[in-house]
């Protein structure tokens, strides 16, 4: 995973807002999975914007640390080996 | 870190159970609705549409359909392709009888469907005394029909002290069809009120079950047995009661209720022909108390109330303990009565 990827959600996978963030629901393999309100704005991308500019933006407006990037990158390979996202 | 998210409910169920009917051509002796005759008052074909619409607005993953027998409804099929088509997967259970080879085909080629028979026997002697004279080879004729079409269907056991030893053999043989089994727990509703302490599990196949199911990590149990995930590592699932707070079930009257093990005007939160499902699921003073209320009691200080959070609400209901008891089942005995002094 790259900073200049773009992510796109699984046509199988559904995301539901949730007060935590959202829930997903894989319909492919029938995988629930808890998704971190900090990861919504790379998800819910629909493959539009690279994740460096997602996290340029974020950090200007104070909604994100810089530091917190590389866990968040680790955490959206996670999604991206399961399925749940796919990088562009 | 899951339950602390979802004890407090969420926008929506994760799925719910919709009892179609009550409409059904066997009378299992433990069956958690009762069911047999249609009731007069059930949802009309519009009427279910409409709640499908609403389900689909509020983004319900998936809904498990039963009854009664979901397939006795003459429009069954109709609305089981209008969920699918508003993507809401579908998860149905049926005895099996009237699954024919046109409907097995219908279900192989179907997407978003999941389809589980029930299985209470891994031979008839054992089956049909709980599910009706018959039912074993009509349900096995279900499975050979959805084998022939390659689809990996469920087969649903709901566990009893007789068919325990047979756990190896109905694993064997779902397996050998191609399909997956799917055990859960029996519980004190609807008729099973009847049956349960005949039928129930005993402590020392409780404790066995718990090892079995660790042995068998493809075997599927809708998390329903979170109460021996006190024994040590949890199994598989959400290990919580999620009733009222993930999921829910609305019965063939358009009845919501907390969960489809607790039919009872205790658990009713609303009936959708009064008001919108979502302002039932999200504003009802039953669903809002259950997501402020722990079980509390005894439990509280247990170690193991992390795993089992206290068991199942209604196996507690049904039997005549308060929701704050042990579960009737708890693998450290605490669910026994407490002797009476006089």
């Amino acid at each position: 995973m790259k900073l200049g990827d773009r992510l796109r959600l699984d046509d199988a996978v559904s995301l539901r807002p949730e007060r935590f963030g959202a829930l997903a629901y894989s319909y492919r393999d029938r995988q629930l999975l808890f998704i971190d309100r900090s990861l919504l704005p790379f998800i819910d991308s629909d493959g539009r914007r690279p994740l460096g500019e997602i996290a340029d933006e974020l950090v200007a407006r104070g909604e994100l640390r810089r530091d917190a990037m590389p866990g968040l990158m680790t955490v959206l390979e996670g999604l991206r080996r399961k399925g749940v996202v796919h990088a562009l | 870190m899951h339950y602390d998210l979802l004890r407090r409910g969420l926008e929506a169920p994760i799925c719910l159970t919709w009892e179609m009917t009550y409409a059904c051509n066997l009378r299992c002796v433990h069956c958690l609705s009762s069911s047999g005759k249609r009731a007069p008052d059930e949802l009309t074909t519009a009427e279910a549409r409409r709640l499908l619409d609403s389900w689909a607005e509020m983004q319900v993953f998936y809904i498990n359909v039963g009854g009664g027998e979901p397939m006795t409804r003459p429009d069954f099929f109709e609305l089981m392709e209008y969920a699918i088509d508003r993507r809401i997967g579908v998860k149905f259970s049926t005895n099996g009888t009237l699954v024919d080879g046109a409907a097995a085909r219908w279900i192989a080629s179907t997407d978003y469907l999941d389809v589980q028979i029930s299985l209470d026997g891994a031979v008839p002697e054992v089956n049909d005394p709980i599910r009706g004279a018959g039912s074993y080879a009509r349900a096995r004729r279900a499975m050979e029909l959805l084998a022939a079409e390659g689809f990996p269907f469920k087969a649903n056991h709901v566990v009893t002290r007789h068919s325990f030893g047979e756990l190896d053999d109905l694993h064997a043989m779902v397996t050998g069809m191609g399909g997956q089994l799917r055990v859960t727990r029996l519980r004190p509703s609807g008729r099973g009120r009847e049956v349960w302490k005949a039928l129930k599990l005993t402590a020392e196949q409780n404790r066995s079950l718990y090892a079995w199911l660790r042995a068998h990590p493809d075997v599927l149990t809708g998390d329903s047995f979170f109460h021996l995930s006190a024994l040590g590592s949890p199994l598989d699932g959400l290990n919580m009661c999620g009733a009222g707070r993930i999921v829910c079930c609305v019965d063939p009257r358009g009845d919501v209720y907390a969960c489809p093990f607790v039919l009872a005007p205790e658990f009713r939160a609303g009936n959708v022909r009064d008001e919108p499902f979502r302002a039932i699921w999200s504003d009802s003073p039953l669903f809002r108390r259950m997501r402020e209320w722990e079980v509390g009691g005894q439990c509280r200080s247990c170690g193991a109330y992390d795993r089992c959070h206290g068991g199942c609400m209604a196996v507690k209901h049904f039997t005549g303990a308060s929701l704050d008891d042990p579960d009737p089942e708890c693998v450290f005995g605490m669910g026994s009565p407490l002797p009476v002094l006089n």
